[in-house]
Formats: structure tokens, C-alpha cells, sequence
């Protein structure tokens, strides 16, 4: 045991820095543009999943159904190895194809969470709104999206941190991830302990960073409609009416 | 002004109207009462269409409001409509609510919204409340704030579907003053209530439905003075 930990040389983690330093770099830009996709994707598609229509409602569902229903990886994998050389002839490199597969496994996600959202939302807010001669649209972008948001908040958020993990799964097809790093330093010098700890205690202060904001958006917009009663972080909790 | 014919409005297998027919003049306050499940609320929801009709026609100023060529937001425009449950949007400032459909549907400038929207909060005694919000306001206040809301349309015609029967009992008298205040400057009404007394006193004609037919209708003196009809005499005996 005394050995163990006497062997242990973090001095090789540090000669590396750079590769950690990309990796977290990487890491979080493919989190940000898979989300930020993903939400824009996501709200059409759940949106389509609440549609009347026949052909918008089936598609959306085979999409939610097909991302939801096979693992990432293999998402991955086949738009890396697939999908991406066939239709472009050649790689469009490992960056981009994460990047593409986490948009689009994020956005079935989403669109989950966006059509549940919408759908908890009283039947009379939609005819209230359209009693008053708003056009369907009109009353989902002014009166339904903005309450459906609030209640958004707690799940997407739980879908952001899931991302920030899953994105790693992109070591696979070779995109410079955090993983990528500890595993270019796990193959240099033969030694496990080390890299995989860096890269564990990396992604767990990720994910304690944005668990805490999540947090914080949540008690913003929870509780009241009322503006002056939003909890800031460091304000008093507000007294009733 | 409105006029509805042989209108049949069914849920799957259930039928729920089973062939009304009806005429409203302008200015005219009809209020349509009748046991619970009767169709009443479903007999509302079909002229502004809130419900497909499953046969028949709904005519408003001339215009056929179940054709698939009108375009129904035009008409919805005209005719305003009071909720049960008020349906206020809890996340709009009682000023936002008022003025939302007025800037967005009939593209009225920001300042003139305003105005009109104190107008009628003055109107339904809620001036001071422009800047609440929804659940900072007792049952009777959201009912008159709904009521603004659908008066800022400038509609021609006011659907009520039982306006006061989810409020408190001394709530009731506030928004029930605001509909008569409005009937009073000649809005065409149609009322769907439970209480008698603003049957009795405002109403021009009463419809009492059943069973998903207009089973009997009079004016006030005629409908709770004789009752002609067997069914009408029986639930009256039983509301009054
Ligand atoms: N969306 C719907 N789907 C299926 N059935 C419905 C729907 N809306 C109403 N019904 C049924 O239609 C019948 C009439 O309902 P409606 O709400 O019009 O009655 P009402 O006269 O307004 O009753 P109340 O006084 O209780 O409000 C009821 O049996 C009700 O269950
Ligand atoms: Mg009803």
C-alpha cells in the first residue's frame, strides 16, 4: 500500500498539461455546440411529436425513437465511418462528426423534455389565446413556450450535465477529448492510476460547476411569475404576499 | 347577428348536441342554463369554434364559421370569451395580459394599448392592479381582469361560460356588476350561468338546455314564471 502510493508520479500528468488543457477545451465545445443544437433541433422536433399532422408527427417520432433507442456510440461510430464519408467522399475529421452526433442525440432528448413541457401546460392557457384571435403559433411563441420554459428548466439541465459526460464517448472515433488525453498519457507511460484519476477529478469539478448554475437558474425561475419575487442567489428568501 | 342551425357536436360515440338551433340579435343578452353535462359549455366552445362542429352551421354577421375558407382568427377577433377558470397568463403582468392580443393580433402601437388597457381596467374597478401579477389577485379580481382582457379585442360579441362559478360567494357580486355594466352599454351577450338572479334581471331571453337540446326558451318572465316544460320545471324547482 505505502508502495502504491509512493509510486505514484503526477509529474508525468504536468508534462502533458497541454493535452489536458485541449481536452477540456474540446470537452466543452463539443457540450456547448451538441446542446446548443440540440435544443434548437429539439424544440422542432417536439414540437412535431405534438403535431396533428400525420407527416410531421411520424418522422419526428422515428427520430426520437431511433436517437433514443441506440447507443450513442454506435451513432457515433456510423455517422464517423458511414453516414459522413458517403455523403462528403472523405472524413470531415473526428471534431466534426462528434460534434454532429451529439446535436443530433441531444435533440431527441430535448424533444422529450420540450414536448413534456408544452404538453403540462393547462389546456385553457391555448384557448384563452386563441379565443383572442392568436393564431396557433402566435399563442405557443407568446403564451404556451414561456411558461412551458420554466418547467423545462430542471431536465434540461440534467441533460446538459448527461451530455458533458457522454461527449466523451468521442475518444473512440479520435477527437481530442479530455478522455483522449488521459489516455495518450495512459499509453506513453504504460500507468493508469494517474491519467484516468486527473481526467475523473477534471469531469467531476465540470460537472459540480454546472450543477451549482443549473441550481442557481432553477430558483430563479421557480416559485412566482412575479419578478420582484425571483430569488437571486445571495438574496434573502422573499416574504410572502 | 348570431344564428346556429341544426347543430350536432359529438365526442366519438357521444353525442353531445344533438341539434340546435338558435338566433342572437345585437345587443341581446341570452343566458343558457340547464343541469350539469347538458352540453351548455360544448354549445359555447362550437360558436367560436373552440370545438369542431361535428354538423351544422354557426353563422356570425353572415359568415359561416365552420366553412373551411374562413379564416378563424378573423372571427375570434369579434367575439371575446370568459373562462370558468379565468385562463389569465400567470406569466404576464395584468397590463401585459390586457394588452398582448391587442399589439400582436390587431397590431396596435404600444402607447394606445396602454391607454386602452387602463380604460378598461378603470371599467371593471381594477386601475391600481395594472402592475400585479395573476397570483397576487383574489378569484373576483382575475375574473374582471379576464373580462378586460377579451374586451380589448373590441368584440362585438361576449361568450361567458359560468364566469362566477369558481369563485368565493362574496366575489360573485363584483364580476356579475361588471356583466351587467356591459349589458347595459348594449353588448351582445351569451351567458352560461348558474346564477338565476342575473338570469332574471339582465337577461333579454333564457335558453334552458338539456340532453343536448334547447329544451325550452322564453324570456325571463316566461321561462321561471310558467315553465312549459316538464324538464325545466323540475331543475328550476331545483336551483330556485
Ligand atoms: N373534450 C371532450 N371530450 C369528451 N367528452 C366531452 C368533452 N367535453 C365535454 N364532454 C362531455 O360532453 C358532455 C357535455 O359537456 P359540457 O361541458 O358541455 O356540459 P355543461 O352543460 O357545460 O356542464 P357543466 O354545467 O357541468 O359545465 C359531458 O358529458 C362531457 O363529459
Ligand atoms: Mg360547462
Amino acid at each position: 500500500m505505502i508502495d502504491f502510493i509512493e509510486g505514484i508520479r503526477f509529474d508525468m500528468i504536468w508534462s502533458y498539461k497541454e493535452y489536458f488543457i485541449r481536452g477540456l477545451w474540446i470537452t466543452l465545445s463539443l457540450t456547448i455546440i451538441g446542446y446548443l443544437g440540440g435544443v434548437i433541433l429539439g424544440l422542432f422536433l417536439g414540437m412535431g411529436k405534438l403535431s396533428k399532422v400525420k407527416w410531421i408527427y411520424y418522422p419526428s417520432k422515428l427520430y426520437v425513437d431511433f436517437f433514443r433507442g441506440t447507443p450513442l456510440l454506435v451513432q457515433l461510430l456510423l455517422i464517423h465511418l458511414a453516414v459522413i464519408p458517403t455523403i462528403f467522399g472523405s472524413s470531415l475529421g473526428p471534431f466534426t462528426s462528434g460534434a454532429i452526433a451529439l446535436v443530433l442525440n441531444c435533440a431527441a432528448y430535448n424533444a422529450e423534455i420540450i414536448r413534456a413541457g408544452i404538453q403540462s401546460i393547462e389546456k385553457g392557457q391555448m384557448e384563452a389565446a386563441r379565443s383572442l384571435g392568436m393564431p396557433h403559433k402566435e399563442a405557443m411563441r407568446h403564451i404556451i413556450l414561456p411558461q412551458a420554459f420554466r418547467r423545462m428548466i430542471p431536465p434540461l439541465g440534467n441533460e446538459w450535465i448527461a451530455l458533458l459526460k457522454d461527449s466523451s464517448l468521442v475518444t473512440v472515433i479520435s477527437a481530442t477529448d479530455l478522455l483522449f488525453a488521459g489516455k495518450v498519457v495512459a499509453g506513453a507511460y504504460s500507468r493508469f492510476w494517474e491519467p484516468y484519476i486527473t481526467i475523473a477529478i477534471l469531469y467531476l469539478l465540470l460537472t459540480w460547476v454546472f450543477t451549482r448554475i443549473i441550481a442557481y437558474v432553477e430558483k430563479r425561475y421557480s416559485n412566482s411569475y412575479i419578478p420582484s419575487q425571483r430569488r437571486g442567489i445571495f438574496s434573502r428568501p422573499s416574504v410572502g404576499r | 347577428m348570431i344564428k346556429i342551425q341544426g347543430l350536432h357536436k359529438s365526442f366519438g360515440d357521444l353525442q353531445v348536441l344533438k341539434g340546435i338551433d338558435c338566433e342572437i340579435k345585437e345587443k341581446e343578452v341570452v343566458c343558457v342554463i340547464g343541469p350539469s353535462g347538458s352540453g351548455k359549455s360544448t354549445f359555447l366552445r362550437c360558436i367560436n369554434l373552440l370545438e369542431d362542429i361535428t354538423e351544422g352551421s354557426v353563422f356570425i354577421d353572415g359568415v359561416r364559421v365552420n366553412d373551411p375558407h374562413t379564416d378563424i382568427n378573423e372571427i375570434r377577433k369579434e367575439v371575446g370569451m370568459v373562462f370558468q377558470r379565468f385562463n389569465l397568463f400567470p406569466h404576464m403582468s395584468v397590463l401585459d395580459n390586457i394588452t398582448i392580443a391587442p399589439k400582436k393580433i390587431r397590431k396596435m402601437h404600444e402607447v394606445e394599448a396602454k391607454d386602452l388597457a387602463y380604460q378598461l381596467l378603470e371599467k371593471v374597478g381594477l386601475r391600481d392592479k395594472a402592475d400585479a401579477y395573476p397570483e397576487q389577485l383574489s378569484g373576483g379580481q382575475m375574473q374582471r381582469v379576464a373580462i378586460a382582457r377579451a374586451l380589448a379585442m373590441r368584440p362585438k360579441i361576449m361568450l361567458f361560460d359560468e364566469p362566477t362559478s369558481a369563485l368565493d360567494p362574496e366575489m360573485v357580486k363584483e364580476v356579475l356588476d361588471v356583466m351587467k355594466q356591459l349589458a347595459k352599454e348594449g353588448m351582445t351577450m351569451v351567458v352560461v350561468t348558474h346564477e338565476m338572479g342575473f338570469a332574471r334581471e339582465m337577461g333579454d331571453r333564457v335558453l334552458f338546455m338539456d340532453e343536448g337540446i334547447i329544451m325550452e326558451e322564453g324570456t325571463p318572465t316566461e321561462v321561471f314564471g310558467q315553465p312549459k316544460n316538464e324538464r325545466t320545471q323540475d331543475f328550476l324547482s331545483k336551483v330556485l
